[in-house]
């Protein structure tokens, strides 16, 4: 291994040293004091990543713009999850040094996946951070509902891990190799070996994005898990597998049935995502409903593909993201002690807790796709490639589909300042990291609406 | 100053972040702070309107770049020709009216709400003076959420069901108009074009079923907003639950986009499809003119009252602009205006009376001007314009529109049409009457106390605009007179000319304006060297 190499992977050398020593710091002296510690390990990820431009190939793994590109977004994420966490976890009484350690540990994993130049090591990233989330779910131990959830997450997990192994074993059964690039090159890969492996492989992949029919532990999990684990689940999580997904995706179109497979997947999670969100009394199912429907429009871009769907997903996925943590973050904060579920619960907080608030009003109006929001600008560039790819069906279903979800997004701003507050309890002020971990997302919903070029720029450096 | 537009549009959000930063108990320091800003905006534009320039040329242009995303290329592109000008002036004109009369109608949450005020303000001059069309969808959507906030906290009973039925209106019209603005856009890369800019699409030949779909597209999410029969069910409910300043901005400038989004963008983009469809929306328009007359006259709460007076009002100005010609659609634009300054003027009285009685019945009151007369004189002053009494502002709109109209294809339309003049009369003064005349007799009002010093204030702009336009409309014609023909012979050309020249579209008025420029259009020949670079310049840029 040169110099190169390791400069090029010192972001996964940081977070793999900070979450060792965050573990036995740990268990010398344990406390909160590990947050702004593991806060400054992310930071430095993150850093690196933005600052030092070392590339390099290994056995295994490219370093190159895009993944750099991309774990600095998941690193950015973890940042702001972490900031959200700190009170939180306070608050609740989660203690002990295993969240803000996995939560480190989670990053690596999603740091690996987006560098993976074969099935393997691709394969490692993607279990990796799920293997955390296994952990980061069930964190809150008292919790009856968080017990369910990590369940109900583990057994969907490891079913959906190993169909997905057995779709990448068949697949190198039939080439002879592991790496990404040749196997799309590799001729005489046998007709069922690779349909079964795309296949399977696919299956995997629509668990992690929830999309439907691998939705089902979706709803329970956003609820049961603590806010804070939610938001890096729904965002970062995601955000990873639409990595993954594109990083395979040279290999899903030498199929067309990959394409008809993605086709059926949007469509069906747009539909159900957004029709179930619309009955859902509480404030984490309903967003997780949602976050299904929305996936459903990442799904959107990857058919149109050819048509610059690719930069449509991740553009959507960051606007997704910015959202998402705004939205749990928001929550996460308006329910302070208590467990705040019920949607009718949020009566006129908006003014209570001014910022909390507007940030989730923001959020509402970014995820309903109302300018000047990212998540306008994020969908209009997936609406504009589906009907450039000629996917006019899929299009109008998406479009219909969003208009059916403006009711349920703006339930959420009704509620919050349209009715009158039902209880008057003490107004806490918010801490610096709360006012971050709402502010940062915040700012990046409104300035990605406005002026998205910067970040259009990078999509189009980095997927070149 | 070449960034004029953008300076006047933006001093509204610089406003919202001062008063961002004024603890939200010191309602009176809020209060001035958002008047101020409207103040200095309307200050601002006046250079606006004296430096423009009377021909049919777009100016204060910028255009710089915003968006590049693929094939897509948005740009920050602005400007105003004669059309956009006077809804710009109304729009700074009436804001520091709207912002001046919740001085005491708004006691709770008043930094919120001056917040949106001026929000909504930038939104709404934003959509005024695009020229990129993915901008002025941008805006166009941005005024939805203040107004929605506006009417879903501050409003009446009802307001939250008013609320999102405003919102959802909205929202499908301007979703459809999306996705033929993505429709039109794949034709216009076809066609060689590179952004979204307006002008050059004018330019753009398209099939006459293409043109059918975009147009129908199009005239929905504006007839949504106009709002025209039957979609106008939204406007009564909206109203109702409005505050008065929410009222006032709705009916003065809001609808003007419904109609705004008519001349500039649907009939100019699709001139044979409006054609086609002109005798379907003037025949919405003219049963929207009697119908919303038959029930404003049966109406129990002054508000409805004169919110369906708007959609009759709305029903003359879309008649106006379907006939196609100059008399027509500058009736059509000056009623706008006019629709803006007397509507606007009568929810602010409708603000007065149940700010003092905390009713609108109809019932509740009668013989007012006795206690009030103060009151009494401008309620009548303003009443007249609504009604269009000579001397006063709606007159000259009014006229012109069923000029305009009798003269065109619609001339039986416009027989049945001139028939809502006498039925507006009627519910009007037949509410002023009842309101105003007749005996005290209900204890509470005879109390009442007259308008005092900032009320009048508020009115006496009004009152003044309403006789000057009256009185001597030449300086609005004047200035909206190029750009009004230049929008005829964008139109005109398509009806008569079955064979069309493919190099002389649009862009070279000459050709065209030949056949019926003699006459009426003395300015043309000067004109026309202007006008023909007037589409191409901006498209180079």
């Amino acid at each position: 291994m040169t110099t190169a190499d390791i400069y090029a992977i010192m972001p996964l050398i940081i977070l793999t040293a900070g979450c060792v020593l965050c573990l036995l710091a740990g268990s010398l002296r344990p406390g909160f004091y590990l947050y702004p510690a593991a806060l400054a390990v992310v930071g430095a990820a993150l850093l690196w990543c933005v600052c030092v431009p070392a590339e390099s190939v290994m056995p295994g793994m490219t370093v190159n713009r895009f993944s750099r590109a991309s774990s600095a977004f998941f690193y950015a994420t973890g940042l702001v999850a972490l900031l959200m966490a700190y009170g939180y976890n306070r608050r609740r009484g989660i203690e002990g040094e295993e969240y803000p350690a996995t939560l480190l540990f989670a990053l690596l994993g999603m740091g690996v996946t987006c560098s993976a130049s074969n099935l393997l090591m691709l394969f490692l990233g993607l279990e990796a951070f799920t293997f955390a989330f296994y952990i980061l779910v069930t964190i809150e131990r008292d919790s009856i509902l968080g017990g369910e959830s990590g369940l109900k997450y583990l057994l969907n997990g490891t079913l959906s891990a190993a169909v997905m192994g057995m779709g990448m074993a068949l697949l190198y059964a039939g080439s002879g190799t592991l790496k990404l690039a040749e196997l799309t090159t590799v001729a005489g890969i046998p007709e069922p070996l690779l349909q079964a492996g795309i296949g399977m492989i696919l299956i995997g992949l629509a668990f992690k994005l929830s999309l439907v029919p691998a939705h089902l532990w979706t709803p329970d999990v956003y609820q049961g898990a603590p806010a804070p684990v939610t938001a890096l689940l729904s965002t970062a999580s995601k955000g990873a597998a639409v990595v993954a997904l594109l990083l395979l995706f040279p290999l899903l179109q030498t199929w067309q049935g990959g394409h008809d497979l993605l086709w059926l997947l949007a469509l069906l999670s747009m539909l159900t995502g957004n029709l179930a969100a619309l009955l859902q009394p509480g404030i984490k199912r309903m967003l997780a409903w949602s976050s299904i429907g929305q996936m459903g429009y990442v799904a959107l871009a990857f058919v149109a593909f050819p048509a610059g769907g690719d930069r449509a997903a991740l553009l959507y996925v960051v606007a997704y993201a910015a959202a998402g943590l705004a939205a749990f973050g928001a929550v996460s904060i308006l329910s302070d002690t208590s467990e705040r579920d019920d949607i009718d619960s949020y009566r006129g907080l908006g003014y209570r807790n001014p910022l909390a608030g507007a940030v989730l009003a923001l959020a509402m109006f970014s995820l309903a796709g109302i300018p000047p929001t990212a998540g306008f600008m994020a969908k209009f560039a997936v609406f504009a490639a589906a009907l450039r790819a000629g996917e006019i069906t899929l299009a109008l279903a998406g479009i219909a589909s969003a208009l059916v979800a403006v009711f349920f997004y703006l339930r959420i701003v009704v509620v919050l300042y349209m009715k009158k507050p039902a209880e008057l309890s003490e107004v806490r002020a918010l801490t610096v990291a709360e006012i971050l971990a709402l502010g940062i997302p915040g700012a990046t919903l409104v300035l990605l609406g406005v002026y998205p070029q910067p970040l259009l720029d990078l999509l189009k450096a980095i997927l070149a | 100053m070449s960034n004029l537009l953008s300076l006047t549009t933006f001093l509204p959000v610089l406003g919202v972040l001062l008063l961002l930063f004024i603890p939200k108990d010191s309602k009176g320091m809020l209060r001035n702070v958002a008047f101020a800003t409207t103040v200095v905006t309307f200050l601002v534009s006046l250079p606006i309107m004296f430096g423009f320039q009377s021909n049919a040329e777009f100016q204060f242009v910028e255009n710089v770049p915003w968006i590049a995303a693929g094939p897509f290329v948005m740009r920050y592109f602005v400007g105003i020709d004669g059309i956009s000008l006077w809804l710009v002036m109304l729009t700074t004109f009436i804001m520091p009216i709207a912002v001046l009369s919740t001085y005491t109608a708004v006691e709770e949450k008043v930094k919120e709400y001056m917040i949106l005020l001026l929000l909504l303000e930038t939104g709404m001059l934003g959509a005024f003076i695009s020229l990129d069309m993915f901008l002025f969808y941008i805006f166009w959507e941005v005024m939805l959420i203040p107004m929605y906030f506006m009417i879903g906290i501050w409003g009446g009973k009802n307001r939250i069901y008013a609320a999102v039925k405003f919102f959802i209106y909205t929202m499908v019209g301007s979703l459809l108009m999306l996705v033929a603005l993505i429709y039109l856009y794949f034709k216009g890369l076809e066609a060689g074009f590179t952004n979204f800019g307006l002008l050059q699409f004018f330019n753009l030949q398209l099939p006459m079923s293409a043109q059918v779909w975009l147009f129908l597209a199009f005239a929905l999410a504006f007839a949504i907003k106009v709002p025209m029969f039957p979609l106008h069910t939204w406007l009564p409910d909206a109203h109702t639950e409005a505050p008065t300043a929410g009222s006032v901005i709705l009916a003065a400038i809001l609808l003007k986009m419904g109609t705004y989004g008519y001349v500039r963008f649907a009939i100019p983009l699709f001139p044979e499809a409006a054609h086609t469809y002109a005798p379907l929306i003037a025949t919405l328009a003219v049963i929207g003119i009697i119908y919303a007359a038959l029930v404003a006259m049966v109406q129990e709460d002054v508000k409805k009252l004169v919110a369906y007076s708007s959609v009759a009002h709305l029903g003359f100005v879309m008649l106006g602009v379907f006939a196609f010609n100059v008399e027509g659609i500058t009736g059509g634009l000056l009623q706008m205006i006019n629709h803006g300054i007397s509507t606007g003027a009568l929810f602010l009285i409708v603000g007065f009376i149940y700010e003092r009685r905390h009713t609108r019945l109809i019932t509740d009151f009668g013989g007012l001007s006795k206690q009030m007369p103060v009151f009494a004189t401008i309620f009548m002053i303003v009443t007249f314009s609504s009604i269009g009494l000579p001397g006063t502002n709606g007159f000259v709109g009014e006229f012109l529109v069923l000029i305009g109209a009798f003269e065109s294809e619609l001339r039986w339309w416009t027989i049945i049409a001139t028939s809502g003049v006498i039925l507006s009369a009627v519910y009007m003064l037949w509410m002023f009457q009842r309101v105003m005349f007749g005996e005290l007799d209900n204890p509470k009002n005879q109390k009442l106390k007259d308008l005092n010093a900032r009320e009048i204030g508020i009115m006496v702009p009004l009152i003044v605009m309403i006789f000057v336009m009256g009185i001597y409309p030449k300086p609005f014609i004047d200035k909206m007179d190029p750009a009004v023909k230049k929008l005829v012979s964008q139109v005109r050309p398509a009806s008569m000319n079955v064979k069309k020249m493919p190099e002389a579209v649009p862009a070279s008025p000459a050709g065209h304006t030949g056949i019926e420029t003699p006459a009426g259009h003395p300015a043309a020949p000067a004109a026309g060297p202007h006008a023909a670079p007037a589409v191409n310049p901006h498209d180079a840029k």
